[in-house]
Formats: C-alpha cells, sequence, structure tokens
C-alpha cells in the first residue's frame, strides 16, 4: 500500500469518526421532535411482536400506514431486547411534539439510525472523500438522522442503488443486482427516495450505449433490475402481503390528498423553499451541531454545479430529478432535502475543487518549480513620480468617502450598534468598543436574531463568580452604549439566519438575467437579419424603456400591478392579490426587470453582432450549412464572449437590485441583501435602526461580490480587456 | 447573408408589434393619466384614453407640485446634488483616470480592480456608513452631503470609463506634442483631452443620471422639505395619502422626456461609449 492510499484511508477513517462523534452528540441533545412518538409508537409494536414470537402480526402492523414499514422494522428490532415499556399512545400527525418518550427506547432508536446514518456517510468517503466531509458536517442530515424518523435507512439504501448501479457499467452482474435489492429496501422504507429510480433510467435510456443492433439488448438487464426491486419491495413490506394494491393505492394516496391539505397550505411555503432549506443550516437548536457552514457547502455547490453537470453522470441526474419534483410537491417539510444531500455534497465537492483545490495545486505545482517570485519592474519610479499629482486629488477624495466609510463599516458590523447606542457611536464608541473588543479587553455581546428578524443582544455580567446573561434592553445604560460584539453576527449569518433571502437574491439574479438576455439577443437577432424593414422605427420604440429613468419605470409598473387600483386590477373588475403569493409576486417582479432590462441586452447583442464579419456566413453558406447551423456554429460561438462580461455585470447589477423592491414592495422574504440592509438602516420600519446589521449585511455583500468578481476576473479578465455601463 | 423570404418578414414584423405593445402599453397607462382632470388620488375605473382631457394637471405640477415647493424649485435642487456629484466625480476623476491609461505605477492593477469593484458595489453598502459618518459630521440633511454620496456612488464608473477614453488616444500623439516642446500638463489639456471629451461627456451624463433619479438613499437622509429633489418629491407621493396619481404621472412624465430626448439623440453614441470600449493593455 503506498503512502496516497494509506492517508486516504486514514482520511476516511476521520470523516466517519467525526460524523459518529457529531450525530452520537445530536442524539444526546436535541429535543423530541415531530413524529418522533408516532415512529417509536410503531417501533415498539413490532417489538411487542418479535418478543412474543407473533410473526403474523407483521403483516397486520403497520402504524401511520402512508409509510411503508421497514425502518419502523428495523427500530423495532433494536429495542425487542429491552424490557417493554407502556406504549405510546396514539396521536394526530399535526399533534405537537410529546412531552416525554420511554427510556431507554428513545436513545437506542436513536442510536439504531445514527449508526446507519455513520455506514452512509462511510460509503460515500469511498466515492468522494470530499462529499462525505461536507455531508458528515452537514445540519440536516445530522438531525434528521440522529432522530427516531423515517429517513436515515432510504437515504443509505438510495446512496447504494446509485453507487452500485454506476459499479455496474449497465451491464447485468452482481452489482446490478446488489443496486435491485438496494431500491427494492428504498422503496419499503420510504418513498420519495426513489427518485434516484427515475434518474437511473434516464440515465439508463440516455447515456448508455447500446449493446449492438438490437434495442431489446439495452432493456433486458434494466427490466431484470425493475422485477428484482419489485420483488425486493415487496418482501420488505410485509404489510402489503394480505391485500397488496389496496393497501398500496391508499398508501400513496394520502400523500397526494396531504399535500392539499390545510395544514401544509397553513406553513406557506414558497415554492422554492426546499432550496432554502438546502442553502443555509438547521435554525433550530442553537449549540447542538458545533459546525454550521452549510451556507458556504451551498455556495460551493452552485459554484460546481457547471462541473457537477458536465461530468454528466447519473448523480447529476438524480439531483435534477430530485429537485424538481421537490420544486413540484406542495409539501416542503425540511426533512425532504435528504433525499438531494448526496448529490449537493458532490456538487460542492466539483465546487471545492474548482475554485480552492485546483488553483491551490497549481500554485504549489508553481512554487515548486519556481520558488516564490515577486513580480517585478513593472513600473519605473520616474513615472510613479509623474504619476502622483494626477492621483492625489482623486485618490485623496475615493479614500474619504469609499475606502474610509467601507472600513467604519467592518468596525460597525463588529459591534451591535443601533438607534439606542447611535450617540455614543458617532462620538467614538464604535472604535471605542472594536479596540477593546480585538485587543481582548471586552469580551463580545451575544446577538440573536429571531426568525422574524428581531434582535436580542444580551451582555455577560460577573457577579460574585457567577456569570449572568443579561440583555442590554433591561439596563438604559448598558443599551446606550456600544458594544464588541465579535464575529457574532457572522456565525447567525452563517447558521441559516438569511438563507431565505440568500436563496432569492440568487434565483432573482439568474431569471432576470436569463430572461433579459434571452428576450434581448433574440429581438436583436431579428431586427439585424439583411432586408427587415421599419428597423429604425422598431429600435427607437425598443430602446425607451432604456433611456427613462429607473425610478420612472418602476412607477409604470406599479401603475399597473397596485394590487386594489392598479391598472391591471382595473381592467379585470377584481383585486389582484399577488403580495400573498410569492410564487405570482416573483412573476410581477421579474416582468418589471425584464421590461427595464431587455433593452440594454438587446442594444449590446446589435453591438455584438456588427462585429461578426459577414464573410463568415457568406463561407458557410458555401459549405451548405443550414440557417440552424449558421446560428449554433457561428453566431453564438462567436457572440457569447462578446457578451460574456455584459452579462456578468449585469447579473451583479441585479444582484444588487433595490429600486424595484422599494417601490413594489413584495413580501418577506422576496427581498435582495441591498433592500434587506436597507430596511434595517431605515428608521421609519418596523426592523429599522439596527445599523449594525445593516453593516453586516453589507459586509457579508461586499465579500460575496469580491469572491465573484475574483473569481470571474481570472475567467475572463473583465478587468482588463473592456469597459461597461 | 440572404434577405428574409417575404412570408419570414410578415411574422417577423409580428413578433415587433407584440414586442412594441409590450414596451408601449405600459408608458401609455402612465401617460394618459397625467392628461386626465377626473382622476383624484388613485385610479377608480378602468379607462385607456383620459374620461376629461385636460392640460391643467400640468400646471398644477408646474406651480406647486409636492413639499409646497415649485417645479423649478425641486429642480433646482436635483441639478446641485446630482451635478455637483457630476462636477466632482468628473473633474477628480480625469485626472485619476488620466494617470491610470498613462503611467506606470505600484498598485496600478490593483486599483483598477479596486475601481471596477467600486461600480459594481451595491449603493447600500457605502449608505450605512456615509450615514453615520456625515451623520457625525453634521452635514447629512444638506444638499452637500447629497453631493458628497452621489460622488461616493458615481466616482469609480466615470474614472474607469475614462480611463479607457484616454487609453484610446495614440500615445504618439502627445510624443509628437512633447516634440514641439509642450510639457504633460499642455500635451493632456490641448492633444488628449479634446480627443477624450466624448466619452468623458458620457461619463458626466450617466453620473448626473446617478443622483438624478435616486430617491430612497436621499429620503433617509434628508429631512427638510427645502432640500428635496424632484425624484424625491415624486416617490413621497406614491406613498402618501391623497396624492393624486394624475399629478405624479405630469411629473413623471416632465421629469423622463428630457432625459429620453438626450437618450434618443445620442443613442449609438452612447452605445458605443458605454459598452464596447476595446482597450488592449
Amino acid at each position: 500500500m503506498n503512502s496516497r492510499r494509506l492517508l486516504k484511508l486514514l482520511g476516511i477513517i476521520a470523516i466517519t469518526l467525526l460524523a459518529l462523534f457529531l450525530r452520537l452528540r445530536a442524539v444526546e441533545l436535541l429535543p423530541i421532535d415531530y413524529d418522533e412518538d408516532d415512529y417509536l409508537r410503531a417501533a415498539q409494536q413490532f417489538a411487542t411482536a418479535i418478543q412474543a414470537g407473533d410473526w403474523g402480526a407483521f403483516t397486520q402492523l403497520n402504524y401511520r400506514t402512508e409509510h411503508p414499514p421497514l425502518t419502523k422494522i428495523v427500530n423495532g428490532l433494536a429495542i425487542a431486547p429491552l424490557p417493554p415499556a407502556p406504549e405510546i399512545p396514539d396521536l394526530s400527525t399535526s399533534a405537537p411534539p410529546a412531552s416525554s418518550l420511554p427510556e431507554p427506547h428513545w436513545t437506542v432508536a436513536r442510536l439504531m439510525e445514527a449508526a446507519q446514518s455513520v455506514v452512509q456517510v462511510l460509503i460515500l468517503a469511498f466515492l468522494n472523500p470530499l462529499a462525505a466531509l461536507f455531508l458528515a458536517i452537514n445540519t440536516w442530515h445530522i438531525k434528521y438522522t440522529s432522530q427516531v424518523m423515517l429517513e436515515t435507512l432510504p437515504s443509505l439504501t438510495s446512496l447504494s442503488t446509485v453507487a452500485a448501479y454506476v459499479k455496474s457499467n449497465g451491464k447485468w452482474n452482481r452489482w446490478l443486482l446488489l443496486s435491485a435489492i438496494a431500491l427494492g429496501l428504498t422503496a419499503a422504507s420510504k418513498y420519495t427516495y426513489c427518485i434516484v429510480a427515475v434518474a437511473i433510467l434516464v440515465h439508463w435510456l440516455w447515456r448508455q450505449p447500446r449493446a449492438g443492433s438490437q434495442p431489446f439488448a439495452k432493456l433486458k438487464p434494466l427490466l431484470i433490475w425493475g422485477v428484482i426491486a419489485l420483488v425486493f419491495f415487496f418482501a420488505a413490506d410485509p404489510y402489503l402481503w394480505p391485500d397488496p394494491f389496496n393497501r398500496l393505492r391508499d398508501s400513496l394516496l394520502y400523500h397526494t390528498s396531504y399535500a392539499q391539505s390545510e395544514h401544509v397550505r397553513e406553513a406557506g411555503y414558497p415554492m422554492w423553499q426546499p432550496l432554502v432549506w438546502l442553502a443555509g443550516s438547521v435554525p433550530w437548536h442553537p449549540g447542538v451541531f458545533l459546525i454550521s457552514v452549510d451556507v458556504l457547502v451551498s455556495l460551493l455547490a452552485f459554484a460546481g454545479l457547471q462541473r457537477f453537470w458536465q461530468k454528466q453522470n447519473v448523480y447529476a441526474l438524480w439531483f435534477v430529478v430530485g429537485l424538481g419534483f421537490l420544486l413540484l410537491w406542495p409539501t416542503k417539510w425540511p426533512q425532504y432535502i435528504l433525499t438531494l444531500s448526496v448529490p449537493v455534497m458532490l456538487a460542492a465537492a466539483e465546487g471545492f475543487q474548482s475554485l480552492i483545490g485546483e488553483p491551490l495545486r497549481d500554485w504549489l505545482a508553481r512554487v515548486r518549480a519556481n520558488g516564490i517570485q515577486i513580480r517585478r519592474g513593472r513600473f519605473s519610479w520616474q513615472e510613479t513620480r509623474r504619476a502622483l499629482p494626477w492621483l492625489a486629488p482623486g485618490l485623496a477624495t475615493l479614500l474619504l468617502i469609499t475606502v474610509f466609510p467601507l472600513v467604519f463599516q467592518t468596525a460597525v458590523a463588529l459591534t451591535d450598534l443601533s438607534t439606542i447606542s447611535l450617540r455614543d457611536g458617532l462620538t467614538g464608541g464604535v472604535w471605542r468598543a472594536t479596540w477593546l473588543g480585538i485587543t481582548g479587553q471586552q469580551p463580545p455581546v451575544h446577538v440573536g436574531i429571531g426568525v422574524d428578524g428581531r434582535i436580542s443582544v444580551t451582555v455577560e455580567v460577573r457577579d460574585r463568580g457567577e456569570v449572568h446573561l443579561v440583555p442590554i434592553a433591561q439596563s438604559s445604560l448598558l443599551a446606550k452604549e456600544v458594544h464588541f460584539a465579535g464575529l457574532e453576527w457572522f456565525t447567525q449569518i452563517f447558521s441559516g439566519i438569511g438563507a431565505d433571502i440568500l436563496v432569492f437574491d440568487v434565483m432573482w439574479t439568474v431569471l432576470s438575467i436569463l430572461s433579459q438576455a434571452a428576450m434581448g439577443i433574440g429581438i436583436a437577432l431579428m431586427l439585424n437579419k439583411r432586408g427587415i424593414r421599419f428597423r429604425g422605427m422598431w429600435q427607437a420604440i425598443f430602446i425607451l424603456p432604456w433611456a427613462i429613468p429607473e425610478f420612472v419605470g418602476i412607477l409604470i409598473w406599479l401603475h399597473i400591478f397596485e394590487p386594489m387600483n392598479g391598472w391591471l386590477a382595473l381592467a379585470l373588475g377584481t383585486p389582484i392579490l399577488w403580495r400573498q403569493d410569492s410564487l405570482l409576486a416573483l412573476c410581477v417582479l421579474l416582468i418589471a426587470a425584464l421590461w427595464l432590462g431587455w433593452p440594454f441586452m438587446m442594444l449590446a447583442a446589435t453591438a455584438g453582432l456588427k462585429m461578426i464579419p459577414p464573410e463568415v456566413y457568406d463561407a458557410a453558406a458555401v459549405d451548405g450549412a443550414g440557417r440552424l447551423d449558421q446560428f449554433r456554429f457561428i453566431t453564438w460561438p462567436l457572440l457569447l464572449p462578446l457578451l460574456g462580461p455584459a452579462l456578468i455585470i449585469r447579473a451583479i447589477f441585479a444582484f444588487n437590485q433595490f429600486y424595484i423592491f422599494y417601490v413594489m414592495s413584495p413580501p418577506w422574504p422576496l427581498f435582495t441583501f441591498s433592500t434587506l440592509s436597507f430596511l434595517l438602516l431605515n428608521s421609519n420600519t418596523r426592523l429599522g435602526g439596527q445599523y449594525a446589521f445593516s453593516a453586516v449585511v453589507n459586509v457579508f455583500t461586499v465579500i460575496v461580490l469580491l469572491a465573484l468578481l475574483l473569481w470571474f476576473n481570472r475567467r475572463t479578465r473583465i478587468a482588463e480587456g473592456v469597459t461597461y455601463a | 447573408m440572404r434577405r428574409v423570404p417575404r412570408w419570414q418578414q410578415v411574422a417577423y414584423q409580428l413578433v415587433f408589434v407584440f414586442v412594441a405593445l409590450f414596451v408601449l402599453i405600459p408608458l401609455w397607462g402612465m401617460a394618459q393619466m397625467a392628461f386626465d382632470a377626473s382622476i383624484k388620488g388613485w385610479p377608480i375605473d378602468f379607462r385607456i384614453l383620459p374620461k376629461e382631457f385636460t392640460l391643467a394637471v400640468f400646471q398644477q405640477a408646474w406651480d406647486k407640485p409636492a413639499q409646497s415647493r415649485s417645479f423649478l424649485g425641486l429642480l433646482q435642487n436635483s441639478f446641485i446634488a446630482s451635478g455637483g456629484a457630476m462636477v466632482l466625480s468628473v473633474v477628480l476623476g480625469t485626472s485619476m483616470a488620466y494617470a491610470f491609461a498613462r503611467f506606470r505605477f505600484p498598485g496600478r492593477r490593483t486599483g483598477l480592480f479596486a475601481l471596477l469593484f467600486g461600480t459594481l458595489l451595491p449603493p447600500v453598502a457605502l449608505m450605512t456608513p456615509l450615514f453615520l459618518l456625515l451623520s457625525a459630521l453634521g452635514v447629512r440633511t444638506t444638499l452637500f452631503g447629497l453631493v458628497i454620496v452621489y460622488t461616493a456612488l458615481a466616482m469609480p464608473f466615470c474614472i474607469w470609463n475614462m480611463r479607457a477614453a484616454f487609453q484610446a488616444v495614440p500615445k504618439e500623439l502627445e510624443d509628437a506634442a512633447f516634440i514641439d516642446g509642450a510639457n504633460v500638463w499642455t500635451a493632456f489639456w490641448n492633444v488628449t483631452l479634446p480627443l477624450a471629451l466624448p466619452s468623458i461627456a458620457v461619463a458626466a451624463l450617466v453620473a448626473f443620471l446617478a443622483g438624478y433619479s435616486e430617491f430612497a438613499m436621499a429620503w433617509l437622509f434628508i429631512d427638510s422639505s427645502d432640500n428635496v429633489t424632484l425624484a424625491m418629491a415624486i416617490s413621497g407621493m406614491v406613498g402618501a395619502t391623497g396624492a393624486s396619481w394624475n399629478l405624479l404621472a405630469a411629473l413623471s412624465l416632465l421629469m423622463a422626456i428630457p432625459v429620453v430626448l438626450v437618450f434618443l439623440a445620442l443613442q449609438r453614441y452612447l452605445m458605443n461609449r458605454l459598452l464596447i470600449g476595446q482597450v488592449g493593455e
């Protein structure tokens, strides 16, 4: 065994131990959650049957029949050797969590779950150690695989299904047999995890090479695979045996009617809520998870999506199919995202490789080859001396009105400055608090951000050797002073607060830039065809939204979409309550942004098209290229590099968009970070006057933008060649 | 490339008609209100044409539109705030842009990147600290405070854009001037600056517009009605009770029409300067 493999093995062991430690901690510390009482009761029933040797009861037992019984049976086996405890009462699904559960049964069942969870991390670690590390520290995965839920076993078996399928290479062998068995067990534990079967089917039909000339030769192993999966599903679900069709139908239909139920609708989650769960950490249970950097991992996953997809393996299809299902399915409970954990972690691993891993490796290789070289000789002292008088006035101004404010803002972000402590803050309190904090003379105060955005600040007060936590709002003397908060705000942001806004902001950026670019480029292509009539007139009309001041343009759309008295509401004769429906609100905002933004893209595309020499089209026509070929092989590849930087910069503008949100006032959390920061700053609003929090949001945005720009700059060198508005 | 066949011509023209409707209908919906005397507050019924045609709304908008200031008074404040920012960022920016285009000095690349970054910074990111700093200096609620805020927003873009213009002027022209006895300053003033003037004008226009249509930050900073700008006045009417939408529409038209005319007159030119300033390093 060489040292590389040994290192990898040690890494895998370390990751597995980390996963084990974090899950044991969660088993110990997590409070009783919704449904845990139900699934423990189901396990108790199986345990009683096992103790009595009454195996026939298995065909009749399955408390909460809407979910297949395999996980409940496994937990029943785990607690069967324990002394019996009184059965947990039967309560409705929507009842609040139980106040206590029988011990040690509860802990043993949780440990059973955690053990399977660690096995899943171990399997993933053999496929991709980095992804396994991300899975090991993922707070959602820790939470829902360390409680008595139904997620752990199907997580494990669905990963096994796909991993064995990949190993089989699409041929009939023992790996494919293993994949089929795992799929059967997945179906017998929880239905939603069966999306992996859809991903495998698509992959099989689309990607696997044809075996010989017979079309059915390709399908034969697939059919066997499906039949074996069905057999194992049936075998592992004894509840189905007496009356397979009706019981299966009932359990499936339950979910469709539950998805329409009042209980689900009351939760009021937007369609994209699964993305919000995926993007952040578990916002409840502070102090349980120790590491919560899920925001960073999901940003890595977003950055790695392209590479992940380009590898075009079945995991990418798993991600696409699963995400599509979660977006469309009306029930949006957080535990559902565990169906996607594995592909997301793999995408994050790709993102890590392309953003950090490979650049670091390249740099190390360069250093090893040449030693560290400091670039020099790019300037001359003589020119520097001559440049100074030209630079000085502008540089001084910029330092004063942009750089110094940004430094000050960073200092504010490390404190708890708000309206109450404003006077102290403006007379040097910010610098004092930051200095005391950084030099360690003052311990940081604790800031808490509620899910509704309300903020509480507590300070540690020592009294006769005991430490008390005192909310500063209790003492006007404390409240009027600025305190050092350290990185408390940032840990709060990383632990899931603001994930909803992050998801919306990114989604908004992508959708608005795509719609504007599609319309702008499309119209520019049509308008610039040879022999189009009235071209000048159309262009003059089309650029109107670009010429109108942005503010007036947004007012125009407010006039149309105002819910009660807007033009559209009056025309239809009925109020349009789009502010109550997040999907509708997104559409309204996107339409307004499209109107405002597409003319710029049209003009940019027109300018780009003019730079493509017409001769290439003549040459292509000689070669017999059709219209579609011309577009695909000439226009598009030549246009894209010209438009790329414009797209990036407009995307950043969209990410920072603020005025549309200010005027149209969509519901929380359909905001960009700019809007949030403004609301926190503006003391006329409910959230207003939280200067420190506002500064924190800004600092976060600045860091994200800086990282994005550095990344783009490396790829396209926008900072050198081209200028833009 | 072949000319498009007739049926395609018809199809394309149809598409253009639909797009033009998408562009123009919202505009018309706003504009027609400005000519309707019957609107008090929000419009209460759907109209495509004004119910009682009038020009009196514009008269009112001119005399006493909002915040008990005349239109010209509001416009004056707008011009002081955004014009001041324009002058500051262009004058200070020009010399800096020239330095970036002509001299090699340490930190030049980093500086360029920082300028681009400054251009792409969200306005709010500077607002929180500027709000606090200008409060501490006691100039937050004055028009001078607004000038500083708008300069901070516009200056990085101005420098970034003018640098490209200076770089496009061939260095040989300056060298020729040196041979004729010019120094750095006279060469800049007589040779480079006139050639780059069109781009400087565009940068100035963009800098001006950044402040001209800004209202949210301004409302945060300004609290006296004497210092209200035109955009602030209009945005203040949106939320206010009793504000009439025909007046709002008339003011919006008055605010937008000059800008639209300038853009239409300069469209080709603006696009070339703003978009494709391809300059090799």
